[in-house]
């Protein structure tokens, strides 16, 4: 076991590089001249130069890269050419409510998602089943700031049950820090949410057809112990492996998330540099949540063996 | 067998009770109608995408007027007879400007689920085939899966000049790897199969197998997957269009129709409100068809039905 | 005379399709009396699991349904609420199943499985449970069952699981163990030990067997009495000697003229195996006269006409056929 942790962690470098390469390359991909875009439109040709000597991009490739690679291992993601901070500063201040709100909507959406598939499982064919994949569909169809826009609408200016925008700060307090967060949980939650679901219901279906599911039943198990202990610890590897996957999900909606409920976290310093198009700081923001997920995948991967004894390394 | 001195007639044996029905017969339909009877929500999914195709092609002559014609003295009124989704901030007519949108969004979607499909096919294909390719392939697209798409797409749309083509360039690069796993996760599994050990052994070319072997069999997963490439695709234009690094603003596209009315929505919600019910109605409607073809033509998923 | 343990009546199990309603078992009734030994044989295909799996009421309704009824000590289990059934299942009626290989459950531990029942129909502790299974690991035989109870299905081979599976079934003293070709997963010497062990075991318990199978050797081996299964019908009943002595349906001829003898070869009786001709009909639209018709040598018209009533052609032997040689007739 200790050793295949060992192997796991270390095959996740070579996926990192992959990664970090790719964020670095990007600037060469991009079609046209990426100094001159960044600069924008009114820039003289003395600032497009001077941005291109910044991104390093007059330099031989391999040769920044190289550079630039070792700043990363050493926890340094270059310094905003709008504010001149360093870029590390800059997510430090931003990262609390982001991760806040991730940490909520993942919390929310287990809860939710993983009842409602098992139940549309048991109940297949009926109402029940057609609801939950009904509301799986929708959930996959409406982006996450159209439900943004209904949900502050209706609850928070129509109704005036909870904050309509902004964040609050853990410290000041549970409740406050809470309360501003849940709609925005909701509104990311709901693609997450219908992922979840179908993939618990699917393997559900999966496995409620096998033999032991059978043998249980012919024990005199009844309806909840066949389906919360003999199925659902069966389903749980895919589940798991998919609410890990979604996670990708997660990170996606929150830029727009934050950006529908003014919260400031990553989303909206993305969102804002991408306005000033402040590159550096987007190749740390991009950089910083593909090793976050890389990362949470790898956990999910050793924890396998938690759920099915057969996994032994 | 028959040595009983007596041969049996219809009038001397004994005749079993005939068992009453305990279950209503089921109804059988064929044909196209029968098709779209058995699988509702193709029918749903496929007139919704064709009512969408034809908004988008006959925009000019629902009664819309130019999308981008200023009128600042008629700003932001709520819909009316003269202005049937109301007006945005600049005096646009809101309705003539969503139906036009759905042009951006549907040509967004279509042409990132063909290009997608295309490359990730060619990529997957090469990668199932090519043992040493495979490795060094794979590694590179689990790097990319590692970025989340939506991100990915930002960041290159952040180098760019916004133009529909470059939108349609960085969604494509975001979701092509997940075909290409896709196709050649089909590919292996494939060649394990006997009539392609036998094709194999028979001597047939690698080209001959592909064409006549796989690429038949990949046609079916891969269809599904576009249609949800497709569907994801049209969210992640709106996404990057209503955060300001998609289509260009001058081109009416529903991110960007909600992107403007954002500043307002606390006191003008419908300006967001009308695009915002088309791209979830044109998503939906290819999410469904997504699902019913899945389901259609995924004889084991069908089964459970 | 006493009710028997059991006694199906007109029992009917279909299932609805999307392409027909599939009448997989369709009128079939049988007893079994206290501690008695019956066999159901058959084809795969005609039935013999589904009715097996209806006795315990394990079909899924929808897209199952059963009709007719099921006596169990007087009570009728199709007329149960599922919490009865579930009190019945697994206490006084368990099963066994084909696949040992996918009946256990990968993701418990052996002891846990077997704990279960007691648990659920004793009300045992955790602690009870296991000690109960370490005993009950003793009695099939299996050695070090204080290590063994704690392992998961996949440390065991096909036949120790096969004895953890009549563990699990034995654990509550059932009347009556169902059992659905407990060893036709099996290799032949294990498929020994485990008729062995269910043989003696069944003496110990004192429970009443059902044994569902397409071997005729284990049925001649083990049943008392003989249930010849054909497309949702019972074709023919008798007890074990005179079935295999004196068949009298064609079907069932055809079935014993399949076992290749042992020992033919050298006797210089050789003969070549028997085959019955054609497939097993479809279930799914209705059979106008005999539904062995279709594959009979010796049908006739009237056969592809009129169904054959079950009728006793000697003492305590039934079959449906027209033209079956009636005891009375013949002798």
């Amino acid at each position: 076991m200790f050793a295949y942790t060992v192997r796991r962690v270390l095959a996740t470098i070579p996926v990192m590089a992959i990664v970090a390469l790719f964020v670095f390359s990007l600037l060469y991909l991009a079609p046209g001249d990426p100094a001159a875009v960044i600069a924008g439109d009114q820039a003289t040709p003395q600032d497009v130069e001077r941005i291109r000597a910044s991104l390093g991009l007059d330099r031989p490739y391999l040769v920044r890269f190289g550079e630039w690679a070792f700043r990363i291992i050493q926890g340094d993601l270059g310094v905003s050419i709008f504010t001149n901070l360093p870029v590390t500063t800059m997510i430090a201040q931003r990262i609390e409510p982001t991760l806040s709100l991730m940490v909520i909507t993942l919390c929310l959406a287990v809860c939710i998602a993983i009842p409602m598939g098992v139940i549309a499982a048991w109940k297949q064919g009926t109402i029940i089943d057609r609801a939950v994949m009904g509301f799986a569909v929708l959930g996959f169809s409406v982006p996450v700031f159209v439900v943004g826009y209904v949900l502050a609408y209706v609850f928070a200016l129509e109704l005036d049950w909870l904050p309509v925008q902004g964040y609050t700060p853990f410290a000041r307090g549970f409740w406050p820090w809470l309360e501003n967060l849940i709609l925005p949980a909701i509104a990311l939650g709901g693609v997450y949410i219908a992922l979840i679901a179908r993939i618990t219901r699917a393997t559900m279906l999966e496995v409620l057809q096998q033999d032991y599911i059978r043998t249980a039943r012919a024990k005199g198990v009844g309806q909840k112990g066949v389906l919360f202990l003999h199925a659902l610890k069966n389903a749980a590897v895919p589940i798991v492996t998919v609410i890990g996957i979604g996670i990708a999900l997660l990170i996606g909606g929150a830029v727009v998330t934050e950006s529908v409920f003014a919260i400031p976290g990553l989303g909206r310093l993305t969102v804002d540099a991408i306005l000033r198009r402040d590159y550096p700081v987007i190749q740390g923001v991009v950089l910083l949540f593909s090793f976050v997920y890389v990362l949470v995948n790898l956990v999910i991967d050793l924890a396998y063996t938690l759920f099915d004894p057969r996994i032994r390394y | 067998m028959a040595s009983s001195t007596i041969l049996p007639t219809e009038a001397n044996v004994a005749v079993a009770v005939p068992m009453p029905d305990i279950l209503p017969p089921v109804k059988q339909r064929r044909g196209f109608f029968g098709f779209l009877r058995r699988n509702p929500t193709i029918t749903i999914g496929a007139s919704l995408v064709l009512l969408m195709v034809a908004i988008a092609l006959f925009a000019p002559f629902l009664f819309t007027r130019d999308p981008t014609a200023l009128a600042p003295a008629l700003r932001t009124r709520e819909p009316s007879a003269q202005f049937w989704f109301g007006s945005d901030m600049l005096g646009r007519d809101v309705y003539s400007r969503v139906l036009y949108g759905t042009r951006v969004s549907l040509t967004v979607g279509f042409s990132v689920a063909i290009c997608a499909s295309l490359i990730g096919l060619t990529i997957g294909l090469i990668s199932g085939f090519i043992r040493a390719a495979d490795a060094v392939i794979m590694r590179i697209m689990d790097g990319m899966m590692s970025i989340p798409s939506i991100l990915l797409a930002i960041a290159l749309m952040a180098l760019t000049r916004g133009s529909v083509g470059n939108v349609i360039l960085a969604i494509t690069i975001a979701d092509f790897p997940r075909v290409a796993r896709l196709v050649r996760g089909v590919v292996l599994s494939l060649r394990e199969q006997p009539y392609v050990d036998a094709a194999v052994a028979a001597g047939t070319r690698t080209p001959v197998i592909i064409l006549r072997h796989i690429l038949p069999n990949t046609l079916a997963p891969l269809t599904v997957q576009a249609t949800y490439i497709c569907a994801s695709a049209m969210i992640a234009e709106a996404i990057l269009s209503f955060i300001g690094a998609g289509t260009p603003p001058i081109i009416p596209s529903w991110g960007n129709i909600m992107a403007e009315g954002r500043a307002l929505w606390q006191v003008k919600p419908y300006i967001v409100f009308f695009p915002a019910i088309f791209l979830s109605i044109t998503v939906l409607a290819v999410n469904l068809l997504g699902d019913g073809l899945r389901d259609a033509l995924d004889p084991r998923m069908a089964k459970r039905v | 005379m006493p009710e028997p343990l059991l006694v199906v009546e007109n029992l009917q199990t279909h299932f609805r399709t999307p392409d027909g309603v599939n009448r997989a078992v369709d009128g079939i009734s049988f007893h079994v009396d206290a501690g008695e030994t019956i066999a159901v044989v058959g084809e795969s295909g005609c039935g013999k699991s589904v009715t097996a799996m209806s006795m315990l009421r394990l079909i899924p309704e929808p897209p199952g349904k059963i009709a007719g009824s099921i006596r169990f000590q007087g009570r009728d289990l199709l007329t149960m609420t599922d919490r009865e059934m579930r009190a019945i299942r697994g206490n006084d009626i368990s099963m066994i199943f084909q696949e040992p290989m996918t009946s256990l459950n990968p993701v418990l531990n052996v002891g846990r499985q077997i704990g279960e029942t007691l648990r659920l129909h004793q009300g045992l502790s955790a602690r009870d449970a296991e000690a109960k299974a370490v005993e009950m690991l003793t009695l099939v035989g299996i050695p070090a069952p204080g290590r063994r109870v704690r392992e998961y299905p996949h440390q065991l081979s096909g036949g120790m699981r096969q004895r953890v599976m009549i563990a699990i079934a034995l654990a509550c003293n059932p009347k009556l163990l169902i059992a659905d070709e407990p060893t036709t997963a099996l290799d032949v010497t294990i498929q020994a030990q485990i008729l062995d062990l269910m043989r003696d075991l069944k003496h110990r318990v004192g429970a009443a067997i059902v044994l569902i199978t397409h071997d005729l050797g284990v049925v001649a081996e083990v049943a008392e009495r003989v249930i010849v299964m054909y497309a949702g019908k019972k074709v023919e009943e008798a007890p074990v000697g005179q079935l295999f002595r004196n068949p009298r349906h064609p079907y069932t001829q055809g079935l014993l003229g399949s076992v290749p003898k042992l020992g033919s070869s050298l006797t210089g009786t050789e003969t070549r195996l028997a085959e019955i001709p054609g497939l097993v009909p479809s279930l799914k639209s209705k059979i106008p006269g005999c539904v062995f018709a279709s594959r009979c040598t010796y049908a006739t018209d009237l056969c592809r006409k009129v169904a054959p009533a079950l009728e006793e052609k000697a003492p305590h032997h039934v079959a449906a056929c027209h033209y079956a040689i009636r005891e009375a007739v013949a002798a």
